[in-house]
């Protein structure tokens, strides 16, 4: 159980949306001021 | 929705008066073929990521997809994760960067271009050009239908009148300021559009007692799914269909991946990246891209599947009931029933604000192909100083067809043309693209080989396998006497499940049976890559 979701099915795909946010948020830091 | 048509147009006035400024913004800085194609190559991050994301996300994501999460529950939640994982992180991160360098070494000023020259052909620029504006129209068909029904409605005025008058403002706009206005547009309405999810979010748990409160409720209701998504595999609103039953495969393999995977190669969306001002403004705009989309995606579906439990609580009714079976109507007919009347207004903005920037985008696109792409392939001779020109004729010309297909087409067909646009485009582009970008060995008689055979591919499972388009459109009934020419799981298996591996196998064998290309051309596109 998560966010009060039982089926894993279910809330690891509110997870999965919330940790591939973090990840474009964190590649974009890092390559903030990136040279071409 | 019942709100006062005095605010309403006001706020509409407000609306139009910043398209106006922008569309006298993108005229005066339209000095070239370069501006009006490709902005110039020099969009900022924060316009690059509001403007894919509002090109990205229509009223039918909005208003059709959390209608469906309304009535099949929170698994589409999967489609969120891939719209950010994919649509986001993939294609800015890795054929974002690429395409940009490479249609700059190229002087690329559109998808079909970009690919053509990649890979020497004329014949690839003018197939890819024909495809976009052959089958988009039916794609632009059904967001124009839908935005006059829309406005239909709320502003209780004659659907003809609304659907001719939304066309000729956003037409007006596309044709005088070309894909600056377009972006800068896509930009402001995405602002509206982000603001409206994020308080229709917080309101929605706030109302419901917040977010585990609201879930477990939603949980609670499984022994209300109706008896007939029962019988297909619907096992309750917060958890997922049985394996391998109807509802399972149309969750996954049209809801998740067919729309989930087709982003990659949406003409409009792959052009922005050609407009991008370095590598680092395609990185900047991932910030904001991936927090956009799951406030577009994310949130519809949340609050789409969680309206069961304000209509439950309230009416005693599950969402679906309440909207007389038309899912469609389950959005509007709760904001107009939960929310307060300052929202609603925001939200109906919201509603346009999301048609526009699809549609801009789309006319913009569909004028490339067949006034610049199109036409480029097949004269012997094209003029570079009549670009301009040529291609606001095709705007002028692509956006009557698709008036024209929105009154004539039947809307069981219509109502397929995402779908239909999105698969073609994943067989069709998809293969040539990922080798045009990552492998230097592909031919181009692997890519047209490819191009050619996921046309085809796609457009075969679509009229003859896929039930709900051959049913549809009504070819295979008419042929054979039956809706499909397989049964079971079959029919509900997406093309771009079938249609784009083998489309991109074919491309792979026959690159590797021909001569490999030349290395100096190779050196050109891949200058800096």
């Amino acid at each position: 159980m998560l966010f009060g979701i039982e089926d894993p099915y279910v809330w690891s795909a509110l997870v999965l949306c919330i940790l591939s946010m973090i990840l474009c948020a964190i590649y974009g830091a890092l390559r903030w001021n990136y040279d071409d | 929705m019942a709100v006062s048509t005095t605010v309403l147009g006001f706020a509409m006035a407000l609306y139009l008066a910043v398209v106006v400024y922008l569309t006298w913004y993108g005229y005066k800085r339209t000095l070239r073929a370069e501006d009006y194609m490709v902005c110039g190559r020099r969009i900022s991050s924060y316009v690059l990521a509001i403007s894919y994301g509002a090109t990205f996300i229509s009223t039918s994501a909005i208003v059709g997809f959390g209608g469906v999460a309304g009535l099949l529950g929170m698994g589409l939640l999967w489609l969120t994760f891939l719209n950010i994982f994919v649509g986001i992180f993939i294609a800015f991160a890795l054929f974002g960067p690429r395409t940009r360098k490479m249609g700059k070494n190229l002087g690329a000023m559109s998808f079909p271009e970009l690919l053509g020259k990649r890979f020497n052909s004329r014949f690839i620029q003018a197939f890819s050009g024909a495809v976009i504006f052959l089958f988009m129209p039916l794609y632009a068909g059904i967001v124009i239908i839908g935005a006059a029904r829309f406005l239909e409605v709320t502003l209780s005025v004659d659907y003809n009148l609304a659907l001719l008058v939304f066309v000729i403002i956003i037409a007006a706009y596309v044709v005088v300021g070309g894909l600056i206005t377009v972006m800068y547009t896509d930009a402001f309405q995405g602002t509206i559009m982000f603001v409206s999810m994020l308080i229709l979010l917080v309101l929605t748990y706030a109302k419901l007692g917040g977010v585990t409160e609201a879930h477990q409720a939603l949980t609670a209701m499984s022994n209300l799914v109706p008896e007939s998504l029962s019988a297909g595999g619907m096992t309750g609103w917060t958890s997922f269909p049985v394996f391998g039953s109807p509802i399972w495969w149309t969750l996954v393999s049209t809801l998740i991946l067919g729309v989930g995977i087709g982003v990659l190669a949406q003409p409009q969306l792959a052009v922005r990246f050609i407009t991008a001002r370095s590598s680092s403004s395609l990185y900047r705009a991932m910030l904001v891209g991936g927090v956009f989309i799951f406030m577009m995606t994310g949130v519809a579906f949340l609050v789409g599947a969680l309206s069961n439990v304000y209509f439950y609580q309230n009416y005693g009714k599950i969402a679906v009931e309440m909207a007389g079976g038309n899912i469609d109507l389950i959005i509007p007919t709760y904001i107009n029933d939960a929310m307060p009347d300052f929202f609603v207004v925001i939200f109906m903005l919201t509603l346009i604000a999301a048609a526009m920037s699809t549609l801009s985008s789309q006319f913009h696109v569909m004028g490339t192909s067949l006034g610049y792409d199109f036409y480029k392939g097949i004269v012997s001779k094209f003029r570079q100083e009549k670009t301009v020109l040529l291609t606001r004729i095709g705007i002028v010309i692509t956006i009557t067809v698709s008036v024209i297909l929105a009154y004539i087409l039947p809307i069981s067909i219509i109502a397929r043309a995402t779908a239909i646009f999105f698969g073609l485009c994943a067989a069709a582009f998809l293969p040539m693209y990922i080798g045009a970008l990552f492998w230097k060995r592909m031919t181009r008689a692997g890519a047209i080989a490819g191009l050619v055979s996921g046309t085809i591919l796609s457009l075969f499972w679509l009229v003859f396998v896929h039930v709900k388009e051959s049913s549809a459109l009504g070819i295979c009934e008419f042929l054979f006497g039956k809706p499909s020419l397989l049964s079971g799981t079959w029919q509900f298996v997406d093309p771009i499940l079938v249609a784009f591996p083998i489309a991109f196998v074919i491309s792979v064998v026959v690159s590797l049976l021909t001569n490999p290309p030349d290395e100096e051309h190779l050196e050109k596109c891949f200058k800096g890559v």
